[in-house]
């Protein structure tokens, strides 16, 4: 990929003022490390190539960056459709966000806005291929019964030390107050085992229903190896298939977790 | 001395396990290796360090330390004891055993934690010389070494180029083991393999001092910015020992759990009236440093980290203690500054 294209840029909008910081990748002993630039003279630090997969839009959420805003978030097509449904979910507004787009196969598309981003994202990217592996342990698990399928899912889950690891490398998961965090009284389960652990990790997914951009921050972030992609794609084809819906393409879209229309298919709604 | 092949591990867990022992291994879960407990035919992975650390036998995640039994009005308190059978952790690594001076010291100070010190007595340590090293190990930077044995009973030295074991009993403990082992082990002599060289990346010291004039410093926002905020580092930590107490209930039945807890999450410090005297990530990652590296080795004299770097290896976000430590050492060596 052209860095030193992505290097000017960053340098270009953090002298320019269009943004007050650059989030975007460093080398630290051949790992990929977030990078906080704030200063043109350290673009050079920035790096991007294909072991950079930590989703860094997940920063929006954090309190202490939001006084450099705005800032410019060096993002592939998944990273893309996080920022643009979070616009969608008005978490982050246009001028608080810049976009140094980069491919999945190390194209680098510029400095864009999130109209321009969503306009990219509908132009190059509206169809987005899954890892055929994935799709392979998909249709395997599918074919389960139900009782093998909960035996595959309660071993899995069996493994979570409930550190939210996932919930914090996932840009969507910026509830305030995080369901785990209702104690008063405990709403699910705090032991990390069993039960709890099956409601932690099925209730995360169902809330990602229809947000999820499957960026897989969440699978890699995970210290035990759970493969949560299996929920999240599963959920957001779903989501596809029932709501005509694929997220982060359209920061005007009604979220469909907050949304309902009259002409529902289900009475309950209406 | 005593040897066994290195593609013998297996055996020397099966003979532990026939002599009544749990063995405890790294093993390849889920395409991960992790410490757990070995079953028959599990193959013994000693190439990577693995992702959780030994204090999960010590201190499980989740432990029930009471229970009752409910009914309408009445409850009937039930007796539980701590979950303890013998253990062997074997092949884990120095910067476990290393771990357990800090953990035998906090769960034995003001209150003597019953669960902590049964299934500690029931343990057997013993750690494998680290004849290899990633980017992440920083043992030599925090007092410890690839082949240190505090708080181990017996060690495993890799030997001959790899191709054996010396397994040396330091302990009554070790002694038993190697009884236990009987014939898995064979009588015979080999060289030990040198263990790995890993440079010190900082000075512990320095640090300490830092630390201990710098709660406020312009530094911590900078050093924090990549944290999110979630507890893999210190549920990967082999000395992090912060739980919480939880009392669940249906119907018919309470547990009292004591689950572990990460000063990296908000909930940590909320106070029931909504003040949060750590409201920032800053805050909480400040929190750990100083707790690591000042707090614990003012009271105990010890130092909080034993440098494994599981933490770093299982940040999501790029998070490493030893970085941090290396640039607040730098901070130590710039000139002073005089201000009138």
């Amino acid at each position: 990929m052209d860095v030193d294209r992505l290097r000017q840029d960053a340098a270009a909008v953090l002298a320019d003022g269009r943004a007050r910081m650059v989030i975007g990748f460093r080398d630290r002993a051949g790992d990929r490390v977030p990078a906080f630039i704030t200063d043109a003279e350290q673009a050079g630090e920035l790096l991007y190539d294909e072991a950079c997969r930590q989703n860094l839009a997940a920063y929006l959420k954090k309190a202490e960056l939001k006084r450099f805003r705005p800032v410019a978030i060096v993002a592939r097509p998944a990273v893309m459709r996080s920022l643009v449904l979070l616009a969608a979910e008005a978490q982050v507004a246009d001028e608080d966000v810049l976009v140094l787009g980069v491919s999945d196969d190390q194209e680098y598309h510029g400095i864009l806005d999130l109209a321009a981003t969503a306009a990219l994202l509908n132009e190059k990217y509206a169809e987005m291929p899954h890892d055929p592996d994935l799709v392979k342990r998909i249709e395997e698990i599918s074919a389960m019964t139900p009782e093998e399928r909960s035996g595959f899912w309660t071993e899995q889950f069996a493994r979570c030390t409930r550190c939210y690891a996932c919930r914090a490398a996932c840009p969507m998961c910026y509830c305030t107050q995080c369901i785990v965090e209702k104690n008063v009284p405990q709403w699910i389960s705090t032991a990390a085992a069993g039960h709890g652990n099956y409601a932690w990790n099925i209730i995360r997914a169902f809330h990602l229903a229809g947000r999820c951009t499957e960026c897989g921050a969440c699978e890699a972030a995970c210290p035990q190896g759970i493969p949560l992609m299996l929920l999240n794609v599963v959920l957001a084809r779903d989501v596809e298939e029932e709501f005509g819906v694929k997220v982060g393409y359209d920061a005007e879209a009604e979220p469909v977790i907050g949304s309902w229309r009259e002409d529902d298919n289900e009475d309950f709604i209406r | 001395m005593k040897l066994i092949d290195a593609n013998k591990l297996t055996a020397l867990a099966a003979a532990l396990a026939r002599a009544g022992y749990r063995v405890v291994a790294p093993v390849e879960d889920s395409g991960v290796v992790r410490l757990k407990e070995w079953a028959e035919g599990a193959a013994i992975r000693t190439g990577a360090v693995p992702v959780n650390s030994a204090k999960d036998f010590l201190f499980p995640p989740s432990e029930i330390i009471g229970r009752w039994d409910l009914d309408g009005d009445d409850f009937m308190p039930r007796d539980v004891q701590p979950d303890a059978p013998k253990t062997v952790l074997l092949a884990v690594r120095p910067c476990d055993a290393a771990a357990l001076a800090l953990l035998d010291t906090v769960f034995n100070w003001d209150y003597k934690d019953d669960f902590y010190n049964a299934r500690r007595q029931a343990v057997t340590v013993v750690p494998m010389v680290c004849t290899a090293a990633d980017e992440q190990c920083f043992c030599t930077s925090v007092g410890g070494a690839p082949d240190a044995t505090a708080g181990a009973d017996a060690m495993l030295r890799p030997a001959d180029g790899g191709t054996r074991f010396i397994l040396e009993p330091l302990t009554d403990k070790g002694n038993a083991l190697l009884d236990a082992a009987g014939l898995a082990l064979a009588e015979g002599e080999a060289a030990a393999d040198p263990p790995v060289e890993i440079a010190r990346r900082f000075d512990v010291e320095a640090v300490t001092e830092w630390l201990s004039r710098n709660f406020e410093s312009d530094l911590w926002p900078a050093l924090s910015l990549a944290c999110l905020g979630c507890g893999a580092c210190a549920y990967a930590c082999p000395t992090c020992h912060c739980f919480d107490i939880q009392d669940e209930a249906t119907r018919r039945e309470s547990v009292r759990l004591k689950n572990w807890d990460s000063c990296g999450f908000g909930l940590f410090t909320l106070h029931a009236g909504g003040h949060n005297p750590r409201p920032d990530q800053t805050a909480r990652w400040r929190n750990r440093v100083m707790h690591k590296f000042s707090y614990i080795p003012e009271r105990f004299a010890l130092v909080g980290c034993t440098g494994c770097g599981r933490c770093a290896r299982v940040c999501g976000a790029g998070m490493s203690m030893s970085e941090v430590c290396r640039l607040i050492a730098d901070e130590t060596k710039k000139a002073p500054t005089h201000e009138s």
